[in-house]
């Protein structure tokens, strides 16, 4: 395209773009917890993930970091959870990671574009995941089969399920989109 | 659907500690507390999280959510994997010790054996010390902070004014997003979608909130130009920003974050210095299952 | 006198074209607003008006580029040598929807936001805060939630965020969108105070005729980016196409005397009062949670084969609520929901919807396939109807909103009015018996909701048709039976001409009689029934 994308960029737009991708992340991992999805064995699914990792995409690795970190934030204050900081952090890199490939895609319907995002996704679930798992280590004491079991592997294998399926989905819609929101 | 924030004014002791101070003194407490194994430090740091606790007044009608899940969570890491699984506990615990039950016992009129050892007994009991003290300072910030002070907290403690409003906005943004949910779904729901009743694989399963899930996040992304010009508009980024939410130091924060500084250092320093990171059962501990 | 020099907004040889488009959006537009005065902004969906005021308040160039020539002034000073800052405490813009532009969680909050952007200390912010708030009226309302205060409060709030920044000029693009009559004349009489205090105001909004009741001192009319007409009200009436823009119904019977009548022949099936009801209230009353307050207070109502019901009520009235029962969306807290003589609480949503289509407001919140035709074919599919039928069914649907050639087309790619239609083709493709729209005609220019209205009125296949509206013209043109909703209860139910007889009775229900009303009233006696202005304009002797 004419102009280079920044990514690293953080003016009034990315501001409410990170508000957006965070309080989205929030409120579909709180809801879809009510609305009863159609589970898969005793793994907790969190389709919300999907969320950070196509504001990184969409909007760059800030937005997307911004989007995942603060939104499992909002989502743990609003289950009255508290806070968790390295899950918090891990859930940032999910969206951080596909935001550091967001410069490379310019047409998000084109199979190139998506096949990329889908490997960042992978390589943002395993770091993300990856770093929050392994805290339990120093935070709680675990052993290194505890984390892999019971926190890295459902934790990991979830994530890049949904979002494997639903970012495509995203960006497809995101495509048609583009063209109507026109702040150039 | 109803998202409702868990704050409101108890005119509780943490209701008159500045943010900034709290802030400093959880995460202070976070650093020291994941250094050490030693029984003495953590029943202190847990009794320390005790009185911080209750310092908020909050209900246990309140926190019971929260508790509920932090207990689902402290059941499957503690009873599941250090207790019934026996986990090697990360290293922490030295292999061999002395069996809880020698002997076996029986049950249902057969015997068993199982290898739980007193050491591991311990070492569950720390991690639940540990654990539940961080729980008890973090779960009570949604009871108990505004969710008008967060923007001028961060703001305050030196995060860039634009990372600071963030937060703020994102707050604004979730009871709408809430309520555009529950549109898109009732709009769906009219046109006979049913998000319960699905066949087919896993991928069949996951893409089943795609009718949710793309109004909302497109509308969302569609609104944000509106917003962005608002703010634009209103002057947002051109120069230093102020608050509208009056932060202010009293003595007793002074106090609180000395305290803070006191208890990173002195736990750093005991545990470095002087080796009292280790994990050790205490002598008494033995003495129940001596027989 | 240099007061009469410095004008606070002057527009002088305006172009503007985006940089995405190949033509202009702004063609030479000259322009000047004077302290106290009013400027009323009409013009077609696309004719440039938003451009024009971001043009006025910065956001074209510093946030949406292209290329301009010509320049806008502010007290003589040229908007392309200041800041957004600068032009902030200049300008102040109330954009279209309120919820879109409110920024804080809380009331005080959002008013001292760009007062906290100016970088204020607390004490000035407060003062001002609360000169704007006293001045709108919603003082109470400071320590409020912005989330949930009413539709109008919502904009006056939004109005106080502004006004606190203390501007000269204000920009108001559609403030009046999604109010009700009663609440939008309290917003007009607002903006003619602010003038009346020395502001210079300019107003974008598509109803022409609520506009005129303030006066304003000078109207300007746009047409494809570029002025068409600028002097006063009554100079307006004469040349701007009066199917665009809605003029006071004396004007368009003037005008159209003479011109052939466009045809119009509803198609729903003749009235038989004998028949089964479609749906059945029967004392329904209901709350959102046990602990929130009572929504409707007993409400009767059935609906059968044959009707076109307008359901008319001011902001919060509980139209929506109501209409989401006869669906079973929502389930009433006492009483009963019959479809089709079936209680809802004992069916499902999904079994409902082959009775009733439902179009919800807002399409974006509903628009998620990749293609148009994926989109229609959602719900039969749901339903479960066989591959033919579904293929037959999307294909009507299409077509009866004249979207043929844009199947393949992603629906998110449509413009506004596309984008309604095709939420309105998703739910035809059902083949619902009865049709309800929320607010089908919101946010859309006149030319654009009367052709629509049009269409759907004439389609063949359904048994009856229910809408909820704020515009009267709406339900006086289009209903047979208006059902008029105050405070969640049926305060009158019956023809157009019944319940709408009465003026005092209708501003008590927060309603304004119209000019069209006003004139069907008078020649009622040769009419027989309630006509558009085209077709009054027949009977007129004058
Ligand atoms: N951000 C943008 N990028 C590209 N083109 C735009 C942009 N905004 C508007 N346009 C185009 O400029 C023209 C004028 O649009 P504008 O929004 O000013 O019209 P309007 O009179 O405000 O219409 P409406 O009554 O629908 O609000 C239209 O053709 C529109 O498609
Ligand atoms: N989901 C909800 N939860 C709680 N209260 C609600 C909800 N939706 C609407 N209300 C309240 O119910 C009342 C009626 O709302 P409703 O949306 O039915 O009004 P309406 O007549 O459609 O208004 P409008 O003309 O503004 O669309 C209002 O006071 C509103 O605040
Ligand atoms: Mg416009
Ligand atoms: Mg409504």
């Amino acid at each position: 395209m004419e102009e280079k994308k920044s990514i690293w960029k953080f003016g009034t737009r990315e501001v409410v773009y990170a508000a957006i991708g965070a309080a989205l992340y929030a409120v579909l991992t709180y809801a879809l917890n009510f609305l009863q999805l159609p589970g898969t064995g005793n793994v907790t699914m969190r389709p919300a993930i999907v969320i950070p990792m196509f504001f990184g995409i969409a909007f760059g690795p800030i937005v997307g970091f911004i989007a995942g970190f603060v939104g499992n934030i909002l989502a743990d204050l609003l289950s009255g959870y508290g806070f968790w900081f390295w899950w918090d952090l891990g859930n940032g890199i999910v969206g951080l990671l596909p935001g550091l490939f967001s410069a490379l895609i310019v047409n998000y319907r084109a199979g190139k574009s998506i096949l990329l995002a889908e490997l960042s996704v992978i390589l943002g679930s395993g770091l993300g995941m990856g770093l929050a798992s392994v805290s339990e280590r120093w935070v709680s004491g675990a052993d290194w089969n505890t984390v892999l079991v019971a926190n890295f592997l459902p934790a990991f294998l979830t994530d890049i399920a949904n979002g494997l399926v639903l970012l495509p989905l995203l960006m497809v819609a995101f495509a048609a989109v583009i063209n109507r929101s026109g702040r150039g | 659907m109803l998202v409702a924030w868990n704050y409101h004014y108890r005119n509780s002791p943490m209701d008159h500690i500045d943010p900034r101070a709290r802030w400093i003194f959880s995460f202070a407490f976070l650093f020291a507390v994941t250094q050490t194994w030693n029984p003495q430090l953590l029943a202190g740091l847990f009794a320390i999280a005790l009185v911080w606790y209750a310092m908020g007044r909050v209900s246990w009608k309140d926190a019971r959510r929260g508790w509920l899940l932090i207990s689902f969570m402290l059941f499957s890491m503690i009873v599941v994997n250090t207790i019934i699984t026996g986990g090697g506990a990360g290293g922490v615990v030295p292999p061999g010790g002395q069996l809880v039950w020698p002997d076996g016992f029986s049950l249902f009129g057969r015997h068993l054996t199982y290898g739980l050892t007193v050491e591991r007994l311990w070492f569950a009991i720390s991690q639940l010390m540990r654990i539940l003290g961080i729980s008890l300072l973090f779960i009570l910030i949604p009871y108990t902070m505004d969710s008008r002070a967060y923007g001028a907290t961060f703001s305050k403690l030196g995060l860039p004014d634009r990372l600071a409003y963030t937060m703020e906005l994102a707050f604004r943004f979730i009871p709408s997003l809430a309520r555009n949910l529950a549109v898109t779904l009732d709009a769906q729901k009219a046109r006979g979608f049913e998000l319960e009743k699905v066949r087919g694989g896993l991928i069949k399963k996951i893409a089943r909130i795609a009718p949710l899930l793309i109004p909302l996040t497109m509308n969302a992304i569609l609104s944000s130009e509106d917003i962005a010009n608002a703010m634009d508009l209103r002057g947002f980024g051109q120069r230093k920003r102020t608050w509208l939410f009056a932060l202010q130091y009293h003595w007793w924060d002074w106090v609180l974050i000395a305290f803070s500084v006191v208890l990173l250092v002195g736990v750093t320093v005991l545990v470095h210095a002087l080796g009292m990171g280790g994990f050790a059962v205490p002598a008494w501990f033995y003495t129940f299952f001596a027989g | 006198m240099p007061e009469t020099l410095v004008l606070p907004l002057e527009v002088r040889g305006l172009s503007f074209r985006y940089r995405s488009r190949e033509s202009w959006a702004l063609r030479d537009i000259n322009l000047n607003l004077r302290p106290g005065e009013v400027m009323l902004l009409a013009g077609s969906s696309g004719c440039g008006k938003t451009t024009l005021m971001r043009c006025i308040n910065g956001l074209i160039p510093l946030s949406y580029h292209g290329e301009k020539h010509g320049d806008v002034f502010l007290y003589g000073q040229s908007v392309q040598k200041m800041s957004l800052s600068q032009i902030s405490t200049r300008v102040g813009t109330l954009l279209q929807d309120p919820e879109r532009q409110i920024l804080g969680t809380y009331v005080l909050n959002e008013v001292c936001f760009g007062l906290e952007s100016l970088g204020l200390p607390r004490s000035e912010m407060l003062e001002r805060a609360g000169q704007a708030l006293k001045r709108l009226g919603i003082w109470h309302l400071r320590d409020h939630e912005t989330f949930n205060t009413s539709g109008g409060e919502k904009q006056k709030v939004a109005l106080a965020g502004v006004l606190a920044m203390q501007p000269q000029i204000l920009l108001l693009d559609e403030p009046l969108a999604s109010l009700d009559p009663a609440s939008a004349h309290e917003a007009l009489q607002t903006f003619r105070a602010l003038a009346d205090e020395g502001l210079a105001v300019m107003l974008v909004e598509h109803r022409v005729e609520d506009v005129l009741a303030i006066q304003p001192e000078r109207v300007v009319y746009m047409e494809d980016g570029q002025v068409t007409y600028s002097g006063d009200s009554a100079g307006l009436m004469d040349v701007v196409d009066y199917t665009r823009i809605k003029l006071p119904a004396s004007v368009v019977m003037r005008r159209a005397k003479g011109q052939p009548l466009p045809e119009f022949k509803p198609a729903v099936p003749a009235l038989n009062p004998a028949s089964q009801p479609l749906v059945e209230f029967r004392d329904v009353r209901f709350r959102y949670t046990p602990d929130s307050p009572e929504i409707l207070h007993g409400l009767n109502l059935s609906v059968r084969a044959g009707e076109v019901i307008a359901i008319l009520g001011h902001n919060g009235s509980g139209k929506t609520t109501t209409v989401k029962h006869a669906l079973g969306l929502l389930k009433p807290t006492s009483g009963q929901v019959l479809l089709e003589g079936v209680d809802t609480t004992k069916t499902t949503v999904a079994w409902a919807a082959r009775t009733v289509g439902y179009v919800f407001q807002s399409p974006t919140q509903m628009l998620f396939a990749p293609t148009v035709r994926e989109e229609l074919a959602f719900g039969p599919t749901n339903l479960g109807f066989s591959k033919p039928k579904i293929a037959e069914n999307v294909e009507w649907a299409i077509e009866t909103v004249h979207l043929q050639d844009e199947l393949p087309t992603p629906p998110l790619a449509l413009s506004f009015g596309q984008q309604k239609r095709v939420s309105i083709a998703s739910v035809l493709s059902m083949r619902s018996r009865i049709l309800m729209m929320d607010e089908p005609t919101a946010g859309q220019d006149y030319w654009n909701y009367q052709a629509f209205m049009d269409t759907i009125l004439q389609t063949p296949g359904f048994d009856a048709i229910i809408f909820i509206t704020h515009d009267l013209d709406l339900a006086l043109i289009y209903a047979n039976r208006v059902v008029m909703l105050f405070d969640g209860q049926v305060v009158a139910d019956g023809s157009p001409r019944e319940v709408l007889a009465d003026e005092d009775q209708l501003r008590g229900w927060r309603v304004l009689p119209t000019s069209l009303l006003r004139m069907n009233q008078q020649y009622f006696p040769q009419t027989g029934r309630f006509l558009r202005a085209e077709a009054l304009s027949q009977f007129a002797s004058v």
